[in-house]
């Protein structure tokens, strides 16, 4: 009877899913008890993901890390199973910690429907969960449906025209996106008789290759739509910015990374990536995804709303590191995984800060931004440095992670790339400082703030009110300046979780063996 | 000229796609059952583990439990955006309904579809049918209501406290027998053992019959809700 | 084969309506028509011409069909439904803001 092995993993999806109509029901009942509840259960989750890490910290060390819970009958094959190697793990603790400062910072932003907000959010920090613990292609499925789902009552959470337009969009490509999805499980399912991610590993090579092929851009249709890749990428900018800030942090900073784990997962563990290569798929996607990152940041030039140009901003972000992830080597991976990270931080530290901009501003279009940086001088300091870490500036996380991916590109001869990747931080160095020039512009004394003594005066306060909003701020901008620094604390984690792209192998003996 | 221009690339494209998808669907073998793996094992064994007839209502409530749970959550989530997404702005709603006989007639037959949808529910393991589709029906009886009635009819005798407290009890017992299924039998979502009767009467196959209960409360309630959200109950009549 | 031509031509129509038509109910109809077809092909294609996986009391099991794709269409279908609840919701909430379901004459749709 192994019953308690490896409950945590179930734990990790069920705690924040069933949270969700607990506050339902405490918000009938009390509305202190049922703030006291969503901290709770959000610190619960880190402290799961976090107490998994250190207990099992010489097994990650060496790389041979895996926990496994299934589902199953004594002697039959088990049908579901959840499994947590050094990958999941490491997306596992990031997204973690990104969803607990998101939770927190909305504690103190939003001031209307909050049941139902926390709700939902806590529904897609479950599907997101899910979605890196899983095993099982269908269960994949379904969360990803889940995200899709959850997210678009809270893209429209200010029900204006503009946000319903955007949840429409979003919506639509969701769900096109969910249904190539299910044709390509199911072609699987009609080929190899498997859901499993291992089982389908294994067996992938016995399917004929003209359903390879069709396998492979199913799956791949619906990945690009739902990472916003160049020639589907339009519904993005808007659903990003429609939303209120933490929901713009958790869809831009988090949701795109799960995304990327869903490719790896995909085309390294579960569909060998010599199939990729093979078929010529993958010069083709690193061509579209560098256009998809130039586009993005020459969108992000000519945007005058500010939450845009971050979602443009984004774009570019996430079509670099899946192109570089199409070099296949254990150098792209590195730059890939540190700027995964980086860009976790930095997106969300910028979209929460949008946040508090706007409740100084009114409003996020450039011409109102002006004169903002002499208000609150020390959250706006941290905005600058954050916005000097996207685009590349010693010695933040931003431009370690760009540096790894430039030396990768270099590497493996990929000029025009390593072009790209120069070029996006040159022009994204002119559309922030275009923000940055605008918000410093000389403003009449009396809407400049008082004196740095009371902006410091604040920074005690810094659990009450609106104040604990800038903290979220600083926790974010000193997380890019710590590992900016000391960036080889991120060395183990990634480069065991490099382990498994490079050896799928060990994942499949793992989960069929254990 | 230039709209039926782009009407006709439209379709000739969609032509060529279709015979691509075509050709490359003919290579798929025809299918042929697996005869190994789980499907197999799930026909040879499904019986005598779950003890339910419905091999279909064994893998959705035994062997993948997990997913019906997290296809309830989604409806869940579904139900309570719904309600999020959609504001007070109010449409008319009409108390005049259809005529007297069709009112007669569907006082009549209600019992009958309740009566059918409970079968549908309970019986769920022995025939086809099960939480999802009795859910469905029962949801239908109050969306039909509100046809002959008129759209105010529902909201005076049944309030959306009510119907949210339903999903809420019906999500509760597909959870609770989850989490028995831990300490009883080791599992999450384990059947239950105890529970088990003789194959084919309508207590058998352990917790599966209570699951399908919870789970039709749940759809039931949530697609009521998900209708009446539309619908926009006001107090305000239109005679 | 005769299924696969069917589940085409459905798919295709449904993702026709998707990109051509104007009107944004019947976009959702062409997005339910295209599960429809996926859902159609998965249960008409697992079909052997066995039974349906149910027992029957005191008889011996015979040939029977997969339930596995059964029960995942089950899934995929209260899924889809769901979805289409939510696009429809989003449908009528804009249709308060623009009097219109007409996808040309909304602005923001447009690209």
């Amino acid at each position: 009877m192994m019953s308690w092995m490896n409950i945590e993993l179930n734990l990790l999806i069920l705690l924040p899913a069933f949270s969700a109509p607990i506050i339902l029901i405490l918000d009938r009942i009390n509305e202190k008890l049922r703030k006291i509840f969503v901290i709770l259960s959000a610190s619960l989750s880190l402290y799961f993901v976090t107490a998994l890490f250190f207990a099992n910290f010489t097994d990650i060390k060496k790389g041979s890390f895996f926990l496994q819970y299934t589902f199953d009958y004594f002697g039959g094959p088990f049908i579901i199973n959840f499994s947590m190697d050094n990958l999941s793990l490491f997306f596992s603790l990031l997204i973690s910690m990104a969803v607990f400062l998101i939770i927190i910072y909305s504690t103190s932003y939003i001031k209307y429907n909050k049941a139902k907000y926390y709700a939902l959010f806590f529904l897609v920090a479950a599907s997101i969960q899910g979605s890196v613990l899983t095993a099982d292609l269908f269960t994949m499925y379904l969360f990803i449906e889940g995200i899709t789902v959850f997210t678009t009552p809270l893209i429209s959470f200010k029900k204006t025209e503009k946000t319903t337009e955007a949840a429409m969009q979003y919506l639509y490509y969701g769900i096109i996106g969910g249904v190539f999805f299910f044709i390509s499980i199911i072609l699987i399912y009609f080929n190899l008789g498997t859901l499993k991610i291992a089982e389908t590993a294994l067996g992938f090579s016995e399917i004929s290759g003209p359903m390879q092929l069709t396998i492979i851009i199913f799956f791949l249709l619906s990945l690009i739509i739902k990472l916003g890749i160049f020639p589907i990428h339009f519904w993005l900018p808007k659903a990003h910015s429609a939303c209120p800030a933490p929901v713009s942090a958790l869809l831009s900073g988090v949701l795109l990374k799960v995304y990327l784990y869903i490719f790896m997962r995909i085309f390294w563990t579960m569909i060998s990536f010599d199939y990729l290569i093979e078929l010529h798929i993958s010069t083709f996607i690193m061509d579209l995804a560098l256009v998809s990152s130039l586009l993005g940041h020459i969108f992000a030039l000519q945007e005058d709303d500010f939450k845009k140009m971050l979602a443009y901003s984004s774009i570019g972000h996430i079509g670099m590191i899946l192109a570089v992830l199409m070099l296949n080597n254990q150098a792209a991976f590195y730059g890939a995984m540190l700027h995964i990270a980086a860009h976790l931080m930095m997106k969300s530290g910028l979209f929460l800060s949008s946040g508090y901009l706007l409740r100084t501003a009114g409003s996020h279009h450039i011409d109102e931004l002006e004169g903002i940086g002499h208000k609150n001088r020390i959250t706006f300091g941290a905005f600058v440095i954050i916005c000097l870490g996207t685009i590349g500036m010693p010695p933040l996380l931003g431009f370690v992670s760009k540096w790894y991916i430039l030396l990768a590109f270099l590497k493996g001869k990929h000029f025009f790339a390593a072009l790209v990747t120069v070029l996006g931080s040159l022009i994204a160095l002119f559309y922030y400082l275009r923000y940055i020039s605008k918000a410093y512009a000389e403003v009449s004394p009396e809407l400049k703030s008082a004196s740095w003594s009371a902006d410091f005066a604040e920074l005690l306060h810094f659990l009450k009110g609106d104040q604990l909003m800038s903290t979220i701020v600083y926790v974010f901008t000193l997380l890019i300046i710590f590992f900016g620094f000391s960036f080889q604390y991120f060395d183990m984690p990634v480069n065991t979780a490099i382990i498994e792209l490079l050896n799928p192998q060990k994942y499949i003996d793992l989960v069929l063996g254990g | 000229m230039h709209k039926n221009f782009k009407n006709i690339t439209a379709v000739v494209v969609f032509i060529l796609m279709g015979i691509a998808f075509y050709e490359n669907f003919q290579l798929m073998p025809a299918y042929k059952g697996l005869g190994e793996g789980v499907s197999d094992y799930i026909i040879r064994s499904g019986l005598s583990e779950t003890g339910s007839l419905n091999l279909i209502t064994a893998v959705l409530y035994d062997y993948r439990a997990f997913d019906s749970l997290g296809e309830s959550t989604v409806i869940f989530g579904a139900v309570s955006g719904i309600v999020l997404i959609l504001s007070r702005k109010m449409l008319p709603v009409s108390s005049r309904g259809l005529s007297f006989i069709v009112k007669r007639t569907l006082g009549i037959i209600t019992p009958f579809i309740a009566l059918f949808s409970i079968y549908v529910i309970t019986h769920g393991h022995l025939t086809p049918g099960g939480g999802f589709q009795g859910g469905v029906i029962f949801a239908a009886i109050s969306i039909i209501f509100s046809i002959v009635y008129g759209s105010a009819f529902d909201y005076r005798r049944y309030s959306p406290q009510m119907k949210t407290a339903f999903e809420t009890v019906g999500a509760l017992t597909f959870l609770g027998l989850g989490i028995a299924g831990i300490f009883m039998e080791g599992y999450f979502l384990h059947n239950l053992g105890f529970l088990t009767a003789e194959t084919g009467t309508l207590i058998s196959a352990g917790s599966i019959p209570y699951i399908n209960m919870g789970v039709g409360l749940k759809v039931g309630a949530g697609l009521a809700i998900i209708f009446y959200s539309m619908i926009q109950k006001t107090f305000k009549e239109e005679i | 084969m005769f299924i696969n031509a069917v589940f085409i031509i459905l798919f295709l129509l449904g993702f026709y309506a998707l990109i051509v038509k104007k009107n944004l109910i019947k976009m959702v109809i062409g997005l339910n028509l295209m599960e429809a077809a996926v859902f159609f092909w998965v249960i008409s294609f697992s079909d052997i011409g066995g039974e349906v996986a149910i027992h029957k009391l005191n008889e011996a099991a015979v040939n029977f069909n997969d339930p596995v794709p059964q029960a995942l269409t089950l899934t995929g279908i209260v899924i889809g439904a769901s979805t289409a609840a939510l696009l429809l919701t989003l449908i009528i909430e804009l249709n308060k803001f623009t009097d219109t379901i007409d996808r040309d004459e909304i602005e923001g749709l447009n690209n």
